[in-house]
């Protein structure tokens, strides 16, 4: 029980932040936490995230987090304390590294993890006690060809986490969440017969769910994970581990 | 081979700014290199990789690690060598952490210069060689 309290939040109703709303994933997410009992702020560039908000009850912020206003905007609209953040946004600029662009290759960056970076940091007095901190990776942080950039932001969330979860605990945990290919319209987008090769790389025969994901995210957002944090959780049907 | 290309981070101090900034001009040297021919180590304090320095740090050290092992993926076909190397410390200790010594090769003294010569001679690539043993008993990287 006191380990629990040293990590976990208890029974109080806090804002959960969650970043690239707009999406499959991003929604998914705030459904679960909102179902968590959190009051929910959904954040993203794209305004549909207001139709998303309002569909969920929640507040909807259409903000840019690479320029200091729109981080001010996100933590003006969590109100008081914090208890969930998820750094969900992210983009892609897919190309061979001989063809990538400095530009594709800083845009990447700059959206992934330098915002995640600036609005979590914006955050550190808003936190509360216990509050959960969950970083969107990917399995292409252990390397994707075509994705250099990609690569780099997503392993760069995981290494930002493992030292603010040394150096926040134990007021916050933070913690990332690692899938690997998930139906969403980006996928959808894909060759059918590329998909399909994709697909049969992963043991557990099918492609992830956007709820696969909100699960973990739920998760680990919940005092349920209150002993865990500076980790990484690969959700991946197995894709890890496979040839 | 061309001589080996040495890429090692600085301490990034508090502007996440810099972390954009500089994983950009990693890609941009560590590309050129790679394509005039030259074998590239990038060099990391142990210490962020583990997350145990500063978080702006960690961010890089880690994200180059990404970074290199995609790299290290794309470069089988034209036989890019391109790896990772941690020493001892964290970025924010280490004065000595400058940018990119190439002479740091041929220092066999320092255990952190000889695995960088290996690692210009051999056809190792897109892993990572971790020196001091401050890895052990964590996660992997």
């Amino acid at each position: 029980m006191q380990a629990a309290a040293l990590c976990g939040r208890g029974a109080g109703v806090s804002a959960a932040i969650v970043t690239g709303a707009a999406g499959g994933l991003g929604g998914r997410i705030g459904e679960r936490l909102a179902a968590a009992g959190h009051e929910l702020v959904l954040v993203d560039l794209d305004p549909r995230v207001e139709e998303v908000a309002a569909a969920q009850g929640a507040r909807g912020v259409v903000a840019d987090l690479t320029r200091a206003e729109g981080v001010a905007a996100a933590v003006e609209a969590a109100g008081g304390e914090v208890g969930v953040l998820v750094n969900n946004a992210g983009i892609t600029r897919d190309a061979r590294a001989t063809k990538m662009t400095e530009a594709e290759f800083a845009a990447v960056i700059e959206i992934n993890l330098t915002a995640a970076i600036r609005l979590t940091l914006a955050l550190e007095e808003r936190f509360a006690r216990g509050a959960s901190v969950v970083n969107l990776s990917s399995r292409a942080s252990l390397g994707n060809f075509g994705q250099a950039n990609y690569s780099a932001s997503k392993a760069g969330l995981v290494g930002f986490g493992r030292a603010l979860a040394q150096r926040w605990a134990p007021r916050v945990r933070v913690n990332a969440v690692a899938p690997s290919l998930v139906d969403t319209p980006m996928t959808q987008a894909m060759p059918p017969e590329v998909l399909a090769k994709l697909v049969a790389k992963i043991p557990a025969g099918r492609i992830g769910t956007p709820d696969d994901v909100a699960g973990v995210v739920a998760f680990l957002a919940s005092d349920d994970a209150a002993y865990v944090t500076g980790q990484v959780i690969y959700v991946c049907g197995g894709r890890t581990v496979a040839p | 081979m061309g001589e080996v290309f040495v890429f090692r981070p600085e301490p990034l101090g508090d502007d996440p700014g810099a972390v954009t900034e500089v994983l950009t001009a990693a890609f941009v040297a560590v590309r050129e290199a790679l394509e005039g021919g030259r074998p590239v180590v990038v060099s990391l304090a142990a210490g962020d990789l583990l997350g145990q320095g500063g978080p702006l740090d960690a961010a890089v050290a880690a994200g180059l690690l990404g970074m290199v092992r995609t790299l290290g993926i794309e470069g089988a076909k034209p036989g890019w060598r391109i790896n990772v190397v941690a020493g001892p410390g964290v970025a924010a200790e280490g004065a000595d952490l400058g940018v990119a010594p190439e002479d740091e090769a041929a220092d066999e003294e320092d255990p952190v210069g000889l695995i960088i010569g290996e690692l210009a001679r051999s056809e190792l690539t897109g892993q990572l060689l971790q020196v001091g043993g401050a890895n052990l008993g964590k996660l992997p990287a």
